[in-house]
């Protein structure tokens, strides 16, 4: 059935593209070809010829504007994927209780279960390292709670809205500002937060202020787990010490670093410890045996530093409390090092690898005149001239989260729940929500390109050209066409034209077609391959290889 | 086990005999040739999140190590005590998870350098990283990584070889192997790293490889007539970053289907860990003994930025250690005597504050301590001047000082072990001088 589909999807292909390449206007053809190569998660001709006839600035404009853009269907297929929506306290409680199970248990002869190591090393450490492992005599972990599971529903449902929601800017600045603000699935209970952050603490700030994403992110119990800051408590602050409570500098550090003024951005080790000592007591409220408390921000007063501190020559008065951190937050998100930082970060990841640095100190002004409106910024960053200047057409290389999610929406595939998309993600490197650092995952094209990684991408291709990957199927709905597909001199030009828009194609048209004339010599003297067969074979060999290829890597 | 100089010279005849062989094949071999006449490897491991030194070869003669720590001390050498450090020279201890390296020590095939690290005073793991990889501290511009620049240093150019194309491959090979040409060449399996992501150390104009699972490492499976396809689709993109990573790669593989690797078994008696990092370190013993050529190979290591509940002799540190150890045992067994032709070097970012931190951890550091073992290994020593531990003899107060610059370690063990000679070439901006160098080597 999947592979039959493969020569509807050819011929499909081959009408779409048809109207498209009868544009007058190749040039401004091109700069919407580049714009949404890069503001979206693949391109398909329909698209393009959509904003031709609206114009650059009136899909910006709506793009900007998500509310606006209706995204039910998207919305429905979300729902395949409950486990994403369950409320973190919820899937906190439950774990919880299941982690008492195994501890009673690891009790009679085993270790106890460790928060902070990713599950599956700690399963390897504990087979492979000792014999007494506790999974053995442990329950297992159940439903929704069991990792590996919520991870498959978490990265299905990832590629699921890359794929299919109408609002692709949004979604597209969400990847970005979550690998900003990033938080890793492998740290203990943070795998049960990890898409509550994303869905109340990132995604409703995209187009709003960068202050409130900065807040939001401060405040969410996913980062404050992640960054340790949940227990930064002031050195001389009453409480057990038994557990080893005091300053933990790891938020600090990456605050100033990562999300705000960039390891350049003129602070020192001292202005690290004084605001780690301005956010200390920021932590959360969780639920205790019984269940009780929400997953929730809370603010300790008793464990606040309530000394004077001073943060980059700015002194922060004695007696305060949650002001301390607020007021660190507001200086660094107008401090001009962090415009300059982010500015410099969205060229890098949405325009070129080493971007000029007056296009970096453009953006990085409208980042100041606005007061951080990432509205004005991310419209900024699409209208520059600089974005369009065609040098930096094709100049980038997509990662593997882009190679995959463009691979799919040009192949109009149906995408469900799908084991193999989680291991090719994983093998190449680009899993969602499992970048460990608080870096996040690199952007730049040669941080993605490597002889092991482009032997991935091929067999990627290969795989999804052949129907070989599970629950991913052509969408029936595509199929309505009888075209007949046998006559690869037909269909092939017509299939780049669609994969590959605005790249000059005809090397890697002749090198596929005369890899299929090969591959349809009779292998011997009683190849009886039917016509149909091969035909089928040839379609599925010329997908894989134009998805494979060189020009398909690039945005 | 096939000799690796037999294997490749009856392995470009046989393609010979077969035809013309590819000519990214024909360089490859001629690489290993010369990789095989030099017969040396160098196994990285790098560290990643900044271990502490302190607690991998803890100073028990220091009485300000036991004031500065309490929930994460380790116990001085006591004769009834397991728990307590390994005593090496009366003043040092091996953490006692590092048990499985202790032999090596009293074979003087262990050598440990204490106090080591960057001048660079960054805390920052994104940058020391970066700054250890390039092995240029405080300079953020440099491309390539330290390691690459070795590669290129080592490699034995022929001008014909290094170019991507070859007119007649099989002329030129005939001509190296009759001596008329010298040896040369240049093939992504000199330089390995086990792992999806290649490390900023290896990246750079020389051809590396990053392979995740060797024995899944191919294009299309059975398919050949797919490999073939794209060998010709990637053929219009030479010079371009993605053109010449697939060039490694399908060099990589052809070699690799030639190597017999599925013949590999570890040593008898030999037991990896069932981790990524057991699995990848077996996978470095599999390439070294298929005689594929390797001279540098990479693996990472992560899990030592102990913030919190660190442990001592036992614990969240503790694990890392035991799973490091026995992983490195393990390897060093299975190569056997190989090992004398090779040096495995542990490195890390920084190391971590001398004293602990208010949630039973320790913060980033300094100074740490790193390994070098092998046959050619002057080990069973602690090297290094120790700077000491009272608070007026610390790096800002709070960190262990580095008394050794870590590219002087680098450079004496890829001068020593691979005959690197270009220092100013792969330590740009950084005087080595000999005197500097601690004897590590017997060469």
């Amino acid at each position: 059935m999947v592979r039959s589909t493969q020569m509807w999807l050819i011929a499909t292909l081959l009408l779409a593209a048809g109207a498209a390449a009868q544009s007058p206007a190749p040039a401004e053809r091109a700069r919407v070809t580049h714009l949404l190569q890069r503001a979206t998660w693949g391109v398909r001709p329909a698209d393009v010829d959509a904003v031709m006839a609206m114009g650059i600035g009136k899909w910006l404009d709506r793009q900007l504007d998500p509310s606006r853009i209706d995204d039910a269907a998207a919305a429905e297929r979300l729902k395949l994927y409950p486990s994403v929506q369950r409320d973190m306290t919820d899937a906190v409680t439950e774990f919880q209780r299941q982690q008492r199970l195994r501890q009673q248990a690891a009790r009679q002869g085993a270790r106890p279960d460790s928060m902070d190591a990713p599950d599956a090393a700690r399963r390897r450490a504990a087979a492979g390292m000792r014999g007494d492992s506790a999974m053995m005599t442990a329950p297992p972990r159940q439903g929704a709670n069991n990792p590996q599971l919520l991870l498959l529903d978490l990265s299905s449902a990832r590629i699921a809205r890359a794929v299919y929601t109408e609002r692709q800017l949004e979604d597209v600045m969400t990847d970005f500002w979550y690998n900003h603000f990033n938080v890793y699935f492998g740290k203990g209970i943070d795998r049960y937060m990890v898409a509550d952050y994303e869905a109340t603490a990132i995604r409703p700030h995209v187009f709003g202020r960068f202050r409130d994403m900065l807040g939001a992110t401060a405040k969410h119990p996913a980062m404050l787990f992640y960054l340790d800051n949940a227990m930064s408590v002031a050195a001389n602050a009453p409480g057990p010490r038994g557990r080893g409570r005091g300053l933990n500098e790891n938020y600090a550090r990456e605050l100033l670093e990562l999300h705000t003024l960039g390891v350049d951005g003129g602070y020192t080790q001292q202005d690290i410890i004084n605001v780690a000592r301005a956010f200390t007591g920021w932590s959360f409220s969780r639920p205790g045996p019984r269940g009780g408390a929400r997953i929730a921000f809370e603010f300790r007063r008793v464990q606040h530093d309530r000394d004077e501190k001073v943060v980059l020559g700015r002194q922060l008065p004695a007696g305060r409390g949650l002001e301390d951190g607020e007021a660190v937050l507001d200086l660094l998100a107008r401090h001009p090092s962090t415009a300059r930082h982010i500015a410099r970060k969205l060229a890098e990841r949405f325009v070129i690898d080493k971007p000029d640095s007056a296009f970096v100190d453009e953006l990085a002004a409208v980042f100041t005149r606005t007061n951080g409106d990432l509205r004005a910024v991310t419209r900024a960053l699409f209208t520059s001239k600089h974005f369009y200047d065609p040098s930096v057409y094709r100049a980038k290389v997509k990662t593997p989260f882009e190679l995959v999610t463009s691979a799919l929406r040009v192949t109009g595939a149906e995408v469900s729940r799908s084991r193999t998309m989680l291991q090719t993600l994983r093998t190449l490197g680009h899993l969602p929500y499992n970048a460990p650092d608080p870096t996040g995952y690199p952007s730049a094209s040669e941080d993605w390109v490597n002889s092991g990684a482009m032997v991935n991408r091929m067999n990627f291709a290969i795989a999804l050209g052949g129907g070989r990957l599970d629950g991913v199927r052509i969408d029936p709905r595509v199929l309505t066409s009888n075209t007949d597909v046998r006559d690869a001199n037909d269909f092939v030009p017509v299939l780049l034209q669609r994969l590959i828009p605005g790249a000059g194609t005809e090397k890697l048209e002749s090198t596929i077609l005369r890899e299929l004339a090969k591959a349809a010599e009779p292998v011997t003297d009683r190849d009886v391959r039917p016509a149909a067969a091969l035909a089928r074979q040839n379609a599925a060999r010329a997908l894989g290889l134009a998805l494979g290829s060189p020009e398909f890597q690039r945005k | 086990m096939m000799d690796r100089r037999y294997f490749v010279k009856s392995g470009v005849f046989a393609l010979l005999a077969m035809g013309l062989p590819p000519e990214f094949l024909t360089r490859s071999l001629l690489a290993q040739t010369t990789a095989a006449a030099r017969k040396k490897t160098l196994i990285c491991i790098f560290q990643r999140g900044a271990v502490d030194g302190l607690n991998m070869v803890v100073p028990f003669g220091e009485a300000a190590y036991y004031t500065s720590r309490r929930a994460t001390a380790i116990r001085a050498p006591s004769r009834n005590g397991s728990g307590s450090a390994i005593d090496l020279d009366g003043f040092f201890g091996l953490h006692p998870a590092l048990e499985p390296l202790h032999n090596l020590f009293g074979r003087n095939e262990l050598a440990i350098v204490h106090a080591v690290g960057s001048p660079h005073p960054t805390r920052s793991h994104f940058d020391a990283q970066d700054f250890m990889e390039t092995a240029t501290p405080g300079v953020k511009s440099t491309r390539d990584g330290w390691l690459n620049r070795v590669l290129a240093d080592t490699a034995d150019d022929c001008d014909a070889c290094t170019g991507r194309k070859l007119q007649d491959g099989a002329a030129h090979t005939a001509q190296h192997l009759t001596g008329q040409v010298a040896m040369g060449g240049a093939a992504a399996l000199r330089g390995v790293a086990l792992g999806s992501e290649t490390p900023r150390a290896m990246r750079g104009r020389q051809p590396t490889l990053a392979i995740p699972d060797l024995d899944r490492f191919g294009v299309g499976g059975r398919d050949t007539a797919m490999q073939d396809a794209f060998t010709r689709t990637y053929g219009s993109e030479a010079g371009t970053i993605i053109g010449s990573a697939a060039d490694g790669a399908f060099e990589a593989i052809e070699i690799l289907k030639h190597a017999n690797l599925a013949q590999y078994r570890p040593a008898t008696g030999v037991n990896y860990p069932t981790t990524e990092f057991g699995r990848s370190l077996r996978q470095v013993a599999q390439l070294i003994k298929s005689g594929v050529g390797v001279e540098v190979a990479f693996v990472d290591i992560g899990g030592w930025d102990t913030h919190q509940a660190q442990g001592g002799a036992e614990g969240q540190l503790a694990r890392r250690f035991q799973e490091l150890s026995r992983g490195v045992r393990a390897l060093y067994d299975d190569l056997g005597d190989r090992m004398d032709d090779v040096v495995l070097m542990t490195m890390s970012e920084f190391g971590r504050t001398v004293n602990e931190n208010g949630t039973a951890g320790t913060d980033h550091g300094h100074g740490t301590c790193m390994m070098v073992m092998g046959g050619a290994v002057r080990g069973g020593k602690v090297y290094g001047d120790w700077p000491g531990l009272e608070r007026e003899q610390l790096y800002e107060g709070r960190d262990l000082a580095v008394t050794t610059d870590f590219r002087d370690l680098f450079a004496e063990i890829v001068r020593g072990h691979l005959g690197a000679s270009s220092m100013d070439k792969i330590f740009p901006g950084y005087a080595i001088d000999p005197a500097r160098s601690r004897g590590l080597l017997r060469v």
